[in-house]
């Protein structure tokens, strides 16, 4: 692929650099430095013998490596550190702001963090001038934050009263915090004393915290890659199906789904799975007359049975001037 | 097999790096192993290894060495290679990437500072970027970065993600870099077909996990903020330069925000049953108790506060205004209907 290609080019010449000041050095701790495995590396390794200024010259460069260390014979100074390109500055400028920006950063990461930004952006000169044309904001609760980074690196367990939109409900629970993860949200994954399970916590709906003095203690756990998304429904999940018109296109935008087919008049039938349908009565609610559940048949009944005790309400009392009969026309 | 591309960019890498007087395409197409595997020696050329002149190399060939020479010079140029063109007296172009044009300026990192690096460099999910961001913390090695602290570590559990889902992404960041106007096809939140858009895009901005576009909308003749969930198909580059000018300053988050209801400039009166809309009572200005099921809160009322107002069903009555009360009970009679 051509962006490998690309990407091994910027690395070589590096690696170039970076060998000729270190006779002898471990293939481990050049893989290391270099944010690559030990075969990336090697492949490297294969390729650069075959790269010098002019392959009929004989002035390739020698470098070879018997697995454990890697020696450059006949080092010279082609390759000077490079300057960034623009690319490279910006992914690094934009990400090290946006990282700046996390409440509950340790005041000393965020003073290191924007020292090597202002850093950074003098040595790539012009090249950093793209960065300001990408942003990134992280979203998350400051002191929230900052209770569950101390928990982690104390290793200490968390007491919270927890919002679940699901149910609309405060729930109080012990959990076990394991990392941290900044994902437009900012989210907490812990161990869940009271579901003896891993969950995912959202700091927004954090409504309160304590850290506790008892120690920490989550079981081994294999740590997801969360870059699929951190809401990944299983297979047994039961399925809902959502039909929406084109002002509740949002709704695929918004809920992870295995399909969403496009409609006549512009609208979406969207299947998707979840482990508590009943969680997707507020989506019911909300759509109003951009959309409706289609099945399970007892969500879309308790969605109508909701509205219909929620009207019960206005009726009660006598309608305000102005508003609108009980029977008059929908629209 | 073919020389891998890797081996071919590095090889003129180090041609035009290692060169003090310009090069001509001629003498880098005999220099390179796989240009000379590839087309043959350059025409004219009076020698070749292991090759007779007179076979010379296939029709065409010519041509096609062309491009891919002008694809690599771009390739290199994209990791951040400054390479010259320069005339010599004879009308022949020749090309070099000086020393001290390329040379990164000294940089002095300590190990603190290299970790919140380490750190930043990670966070992208998307393929170019994060490339991008390896191979310049890469290059920070190579001129000495210190490398002694492991970032996760120096961290703790701190694991921030920039997500990009959007394949309208990388199309529109190149463009807001090249400041190249685009056109796509474009969605609105309520309507049933996309419709083409022509944009100066100016700059890209990811806000809780979104990803927008600010820039000048040319039909419309005013700034707009674009969702790029909503752009349908292919970004395509439009060719000529910009017409509006840039502003220094571009707000996407206050636009979005404003979409999002964030921007209440007046307050409701609802009555929440007790125990439930935690979220409502967070934002409330004011509360007070009215009896042992309800209370009564005052809250910030902005752009799709009645939607968000019917998802708590029977646990919200609205008060006032009459406005809202009217939507949220619109709202209501839909889902009753069913």
């Amino acid at each position: 692929m051509a962006a490998n290609a690309i990407d091994q080019t910027r690395r070589m010449l590096s690696l170039v650099t970076y060998l000729r000041e270190r006779p002898g050095a471990r293939v481990a701790d050049v893989a290391r430095a270099f944010g690559i495995s030990q075969d990336e590396l090697i492949s490297d390794l294969d390729v650069l013998p075959l790269c010098g200024t002019s392959f009929r010259g004989g002035d390739l460069l020698d470098i070879d490596t018997d697995g454990e260390r890697i020696w450059w014979h006949n080092p010279d100074d082609v390759a000077e550190p490079l300057r960034l390109a623009a690319d490279e500055a910006t992914a690094l400028l934009v990400a090290a702001r946006a990282v700046s920006t996390l409440p509950g950063l340790r005041e000393s990461d965020r003073l290191a963090l924007l020292r090597a930004t202002a850093k950074l952006e003098e040595a790539a000169g012009e090249a950093a001038g793209a960065s300001s044309r990408l942003s990134v904001t992280f979203e998350s609760e400051g002191g929230v934050f900052a209770d569950v980074d101390r928990a982690i690196s104390e290793r200490r367990r968390l007491w919270i009263r927890y919002y679940s939109p699901a149910r609309d409900q405060l729930t109080e629970r012990e959990i076990d915090p394991i990392r941290l993860v900044s994902v437009g949200h900012t989210y907490v994954e812990a161990w869940c004393r009271r579901s003896e399970a891993r969950r995912t916590f959202r700091l927004d709906r954090v409504a309160e915290i304590k850290v506790l003095d008892e120690p920490s203690a989550p079981p081994e756990v294999e740590l997801r890659d969360l870059s699929a998304g951190l809401v990944q429904p299983a297979a047994e999940d039961p399925e809902v199906v959502v039909e929406v018109g084109p002002g509740g296109r949002w709704v695929a935008e918004y809920y992870p789904h295995d399909s969403a087919e496009e409609l006549p008049d512009g609208g979406l039938r969207i299947t998707l799975r979840t482990p508590e349908p009943a969680s997707l009565r507020r989506l019911a609610l909300r759509l109003g007359r951009d959309g409706h559940i289609v099945s399970p048949q007892d969500l879309a009944d308790s969605a109508r049975r909701a509205a219909r005790e929620a009207l019960a309400a206005y009726e009660e009392q006598a309608p305000e001037a102005g508003a609108a009969p009980a029977d008059g026309p929908a629209r | 097999m073919a020389i891998a591309k890797a081996e071919r960019l590095m090889n003129l890498a180090l041609c035009l790096l290692g060169t003090r007087r310009p090069l001509s395409k001629r003498e880098l197409r005999e220099s390179i192993e796989a240009y000379v595997e590839a087309f043959g020696p350059a025409p004219g050329a009076a020698f070749g290894p292991g090759r007779s002149a007179l076979s010379g190399p296939p029709a065409g060939s010519e041509d096609s060495f062309n491009r891919m020479f002008e694809r690599d010079k771009d390739d290199l140029r994209e990791l951040g290679l400054v390479i010259e063109t320069v005339e010599n007296l004879d009308g022949e172009v020749g090309y070099l990437a000086r020393r001290d044009s390329n040379r990164l300026p000294p940089v002095r990192l300590d190990a603190e500072e290299a970790a919140a690096l380490g750190l930043a460099a990670k966070v992208w999910q998307q393929a170019r970027l994060a490339g991008a961001a390896s191979g310049a913390l890469q290059k920070l090695r190579a001129a000495g970065l210190p490398e002694d602290v492991d970032p996760y570590e120096a961290h703790g559990a701190l694991e921030p993600r920039i997500p990009v889902h959007e394949a309208a992404f990388e199309p529109l960041m190149l463009a807001c870099r090249d400041r190249r106007p685009v056109v796509f096809e474009y969605r609105k939140a309520t309507a049933a077909h996309p419709a083409p858009r022509h944009v100066e895009p100016w700059a890209l901005e990811c806000w809780r996990g979104h990803w927008y576009l600010a820039g000048w909308d040319r039909d419309r003749e005013a700034e707009r903020v674009f969702r790029l969930s909503r752009i349908t198909g292919k970004v395509r580059s439009r060719a000529g330069k910009f017409r509006a000018e840039v502003p220094d300053v571009v707000t996407v988050r206050e636009t979005v925000a404003s979409w999002a209801g964030e921007k209440a400039d007046r307050t409701a009166l609802i009555r929440l049953r007790k125990g439930a809309g935690y979220p409502l009572r967070a934002k409330a200005v004011g509360a007070r108790e009215l009896d042992e099921d309800w209370d009564e809160l005052e809250i910030p009322y902005g752009h799709g506060l009645d939607a968000w107002l019917v998802e708590f069903g029977p646990d919200v009555v609205v008060v006032e205004p009459a406005e809202l009360r009217a939507d949220v009970v619109d709202r209501l009679r839909a889902v009753a209907k069913g």
